[in-house]
């Protein structure tokens, strides 16, 4: 402890503030710095409050004391303390950081400069030693490191100004598979394909980082093992507080999972356009079908219904009852044949439309169907549809469903009781159902899936007339527009068919 | 009486036929000419060839055109029609054909088809046809001036 109170300290009493005594009192005061002498061999000859706060031992107690018992075990067995000294004799000067250790045996992180002092002929009389307790930084920092190092799913290494690799943390090693001791010192060029290299890539990284405080980019890179693997790369540059470079930082991740997932979501949109094209082309190609059938198709048919008509009209005498009979068979043969190509032109059509779905109100896709059916006996069909009703659809194709679904509940009634259909809607969670009930013949449950297949019949045609393609095209047409269909009936006691399509805002 | 001459284009013989009857029972006051592919409309047009003499191969006062034609289709014909000079080009066209197609519709009246027809599948239907197409085009219609050359 001071010999004099700081109060009593004065100018006066010690002679002026260059009075040698000033120093010794200065020292004598520091608590914040350990400030003590060494003589030539390392034994303590002075001790200040900066030490014993630092150190924890007293004056007395360590005074002519060796300085080497602040030293760890392990700086002991290397004669760390000898080297400080002799180092310190020849250059004058010594500086170094480590862990040093205090009278209770606790550990400090100690910045320590151990300073020459020779006298006036130049002999060694001791050294100066000044010892700061960094412990406090020395955790942030440690406690830094240790979390960089820690970090394994980011490879986090600093690099000098030219790119020689500083420091390497283990999310380095493991995506990289170079240990600290490979690479420290290496250029982290190494991490990059060879003709990226020689291209000169890893340089304007450096450059666009430096330039631009800042560098992120994704590519493939290689690990010391040769392999590839696709990083995601963002180098920063590190500039100390005069703005000078003073190196980079990297943080490299490991993206190859996710570029592999990527690349397979990619092919999978390419196979997916293909596939679209090819549906296209496959598309053509029905169009092409269907129009050779229109063409080809109907002109033999007009030949023979053609044929038939003038035969009828220029040679009716010559034909007898049965003749013309016959006559009367060729022509509604081909009428069917006739409205059989039609149908199915229609069906393939319904199938191909692409065209994007419009809102349309229900109640005018109703009045054009009923138009097309021509005069019906008054109170054969009721619509009782809200007039506010819109769905999404294509206006034409809903108008062709519900023909053919009032066409079918008008054609098969019972023989011995008039038609009496009823059109009505109803919303269903976001869809609006349309249902066209009737008073017919009903089908059986174990015919209601087939009815929906194309060139499916239940009956006979001299009962029921028909294609059998009507219900397919609803079907179709439903699924087309993102709606559904379907069929409540009892033989004998009427059918309700419906389809449901997606609501639309009224326009 | 006047006599107008139509040019046909149809390819189909029995088409060709139920056409000819059809027209046939129509009361006289035009001749009908026949042609059966793309490239013989186009010399006849032109009066090239065998098509030189007009008196026997008049410029008709309209066409009934098929699409599906060998050689040059309907669509080439209309194409290269309406690109002639001399008011060649106004000649009306009327497209009688078997598609329905929305595409053979729209690109006919695109290359400036006049109006289109469909064949019908009966012999009734196809007199009523001819018919009103006698009515409209040959009665109600004013017909262009073509140009001098070619004047009536």
């Amino acid at each position: 402890m001071a010999k004099y109170p700081v109060s009593a300290i004065s100018a006066s009493s010690l002679g002026g503030i260059e009075s040698p005594d000033v120093f010794r009192r200065l020292v004598d005061t520091v608590s914040d710095y350990a400030i003590f002498l060494l003589d030539p061999i390392g034994n303590i000859a002075s001790w200040n409050p900066g030490a014993k706060r630092l150190k924890g031992y007293n004056a007395d107690e360590i005074i002519g004391k060796n300085f080497t018992v602040f030293y760890t075990a392990a700086d002991l067995a290397n004669d760390k303390p000898g080297h400080e000294l002799r180092v310190a004799a020849q250059v004058g000067r010594f500086e170094d950081e480590g862990w040093r250790v205090r009278k209770d045996g606790s550990r400090f992180w100690a910045n320590v400069i151990i300073t020459r002092l020779l006298d006036d002929d130049g002999r060694l009389i001791g050294f100066g030693k000044i010892t700061r307790d960094l412990s406090e930084r020395r955790i942030s920092e440690l406690r830094y490191r240790l979390l960089i190092e820690g970090v394994t799913d980011y490879a986090i290494f600093s690099m000098d100004p030219a790119g020689h690799v500083t420091s390497w943390n283990s999310g380095a090693q493991r995506i990289k598979g170079y240990t600290p001791d490979e690479i420290l010192g290496k250029s982290f060029s190494v991490f990059y394909l060879d003709e990226d290299r020689k291209a000169g890539l890893p340089q304007k990284v450096l450059r666009a980082a430096e330039e631009n405080g800042h560098f992120e980019g994704e590519g493939w890179r290689q690990r010391k093992d040769g392999s590839k693997f696709w990083a995601n790369v963002v180098v920063t540059a590190l500039r100390d507080e005069e703005g000078t470079l003073s190196g980079f930082s990297k943080v490299t991740r490991d993206m190859t999972d996710r570029k592999a997932l990527l690349d397979e979501l990619k092919n999978h949109s390419a196979e997916l356009e293909l596939r679209v094209r090819e549906r296209d082309q496959s598309n053509a190609e029905l169009e092409a079908f269907a129009y050779s059938v229109s063409h080809d198709l109907r002109a033999p048919l007009r030949a023979i219904s053609g044929f038939a008509d003038a035969l009828r009209e220029e040679c009716a005498q010559q034909l007898d009852e049965r003749g013309r009979d016959y006559l009367d068979e060729i022509t509604n043969a081909s009428r069917r044949m006739s409205t059989l190509v039609q149908d199915l032109l229609e069906y393939g059509r319904v199938g191909r439309i692409s065209a994007p779905l419009a809102s349309v109100s229900l109640a005018n896709a109703i009045n054009d169907a009923t138009q097309q059916l021509g005069d019906l006996p008054s109170g054969s069909l009721t619509v009782d549809v809200p007039a506010a009703l819109s769905v999404r659809a294509h206006p034409q194709m809903l108008a062709q469903v519900i023909l053919n679904l009032l066409v079918n509940a008008l054609k098969f009634h019972k023989s011995d009781e008039s038609p009496k259909v009823l059109v009505t809607a109803e919303e269903r969670n976001g869809f609006i159902r349309l249902n066209v009930q009737d008073n017919g013949i009903g089908i059986a449950p174990e015919h209601q899936e087939r009815i929906w297949n194309v060139f499916e019949r239940l009956h006979d045609r001299e009962s029921y007339t028909g294609t059998g393609i009507g219900l397919a095209i609803v079907k179709r047409a439903a699924s087309q527009m993102n709606g559904s269909c379907g069929v409540i009936s009892q033989p004998g006691a009427g059918s309700i068919f419906w389809i449901e399509l997606p609501r639309a805002e009224h326009n | 009486m006047t006599v107008t001459p139509i040019l046909l284009v149809e390819d189909d013989p029995t088409d060709f036929r139920l056409i000819q009857r059809a027209f046939g029972k129509l009361n006289n006051g035009f001749r009908m000419f026949r042609l059966t592919n793309g490239d013989e409309v186009v010399s006849y047009l032109s009066g090239d060839g065998p098509y030189e003499n007009r008196a026997a191969h008049p410029i008709p006062a309209v066409v009934l055109l098929d699409l599906k034609i060998p050689r040059r289709s309907g669509f080439e014909v209309l194409e290269w029609l309406r690109g002639q000079p001399s008011g060649l080009n106004r000649l009306p066209v009327i497209v009688l054909t078997s598609s329905r197609h929305s595409t053979d519709i729209n690109r006919a009246y695109d290359l400036g088809a006049n109006s289109y027809l469909v064949k019908p599948d009966s012999g009734t239907q196809l007199d009523e046809l001819v018919e009103q197409f006698r009515t409209y085009w040959l009665g109600l219609n004013e017909f262009p001036t073509l140009a001098a050359e070619f004047a009536r």
